[in-house]
């Protein structure tokens, strides 16, 4: 949403979108589509492909065009209809696998090993295998607290721009992420127990 | 595990930058707008059924009211039974004035 370009009008877009004009429509997806790829991948769908998603999404845009009022930032109001329809989609899959410890590679244990070790930063060696680590984590949390804790954690997005993104208020924002980290530690311990066994 | 660990992990993890690139799948626009065209087009062909059927809902009332009406019509113009309840209900009542 930073590097959207401060020249996109995105209202007169829309406006000129909805008289039909092809190549202002073709603008509005040229525009967003790396904004609607991003919340797509934050929700990392397991089924779905990344271009359907995507795809419904601008389907949905469109559908929804002469709704648009202008009060807010088209890139918010398109935000909005991304994590809505990332989030039933999802659901829809109701897939969150379990993962065991037998599941994760000899890195990523080195990983909970050293977090169970010492309390300084992970190296930068590290960085792959705890990016591997908190995808498994992520994929048993729910739609929306894997868009939390990707928006917060791994994009280092504010609070101020994930309620801009998503709709939600501050609170929520706050009491998802909280969920989410509870339930992420509680996996770890899961894992921790299950290697020390 | 403790809150601290679970931050120092995602930590790590928000350093590793992601290599799947932004860029659109070729054709993606003109999926999008093709499908754009086609919904407007269904919404179209939608609306024309709706204006048609309403159009024939309303010539099939117009046409029963307009037989409504004529029948009415009818019944009114017709010279034999038109005054003779009124007359009935007259004679009815000078009758019973007159009793004693």
């Amino acid at each position: 949403m930073d590097d959207m370009a401060d020249d996109f009008d995105g209202a007169a877009l829309v406006a000129a979108a909805r008289q039909h004009d092809e190549s202002a429509a073709r603008e509005i997806v040229r525009r967003l589509y790396p904004l609607v790829v991003r919340l797509v991948r934050s929700h990392r769908p397991r089924r779905t492909a990344e271009e359907d998603l995507c795809q419904m999404i601008f389907a949905k845009v469109f559908q929804k065009l002469s709704q648009f009022s202008g009060k807010v930032p088209l890139e918010h109001w398109v935000s909005r209809i991304a994590v809505n329809t990332c989030i039933n989609q999802i659901q829809a899959e109701r897939a969150r696998p379990e993962f065991r410890e037998a599941d994760l590679s000899d890195e990523e244990i080195a990983v909970i090993n050293n977090l169970a070790a010492t309390s300084e930063e992970l190296g930068p060696d590290r960085s792959f295998a705890a990016r591997d680590l908190v995808e498994h984590l992520l994929a048993a949390l729910k739609p929306a607290e894997r868009l939390v804790i990707d928006l917060l954690y791994l994009q280092q997005r504010s609070v101020a721009e994930i309620q801009a993104l998503t709709g939600w208020g501050a609170s929520l924002v706050k009491v998802r992420a909280f969920r989410a980290r509870q339930k992420m530690k509680q996996q770890l311990d899961r894992f921790t127990a299950e290697g020390s066994r | 595990m403790k809150d601290s660990d679970l931050q120092r992990l995602l930590r790590a993890a928000a350093e590793t930058v992601s290599d799947q690139p932004d860029e659109m799948p070729f054709g993606f626009e003109t999926r999008v707008v093709t499908d754009w065209h086609a919904g407007l087009a269904r919404d179209f062909v939608d609306v024309g059924r709706l204006l048609r059927r309403v159009v024939l809902l309303s010539l099939a009332v117009i046409a029963l009211a307009s037989a409504g009406t004529y029948h009415e019509l009818r019944q009114s113009d017709d010279p034999d039974d038109s005054n003779d309840d009124e007359y009935a209900i007259v004679d009815s009542a000078i009758g019973s004035a007159l009793e004693p």
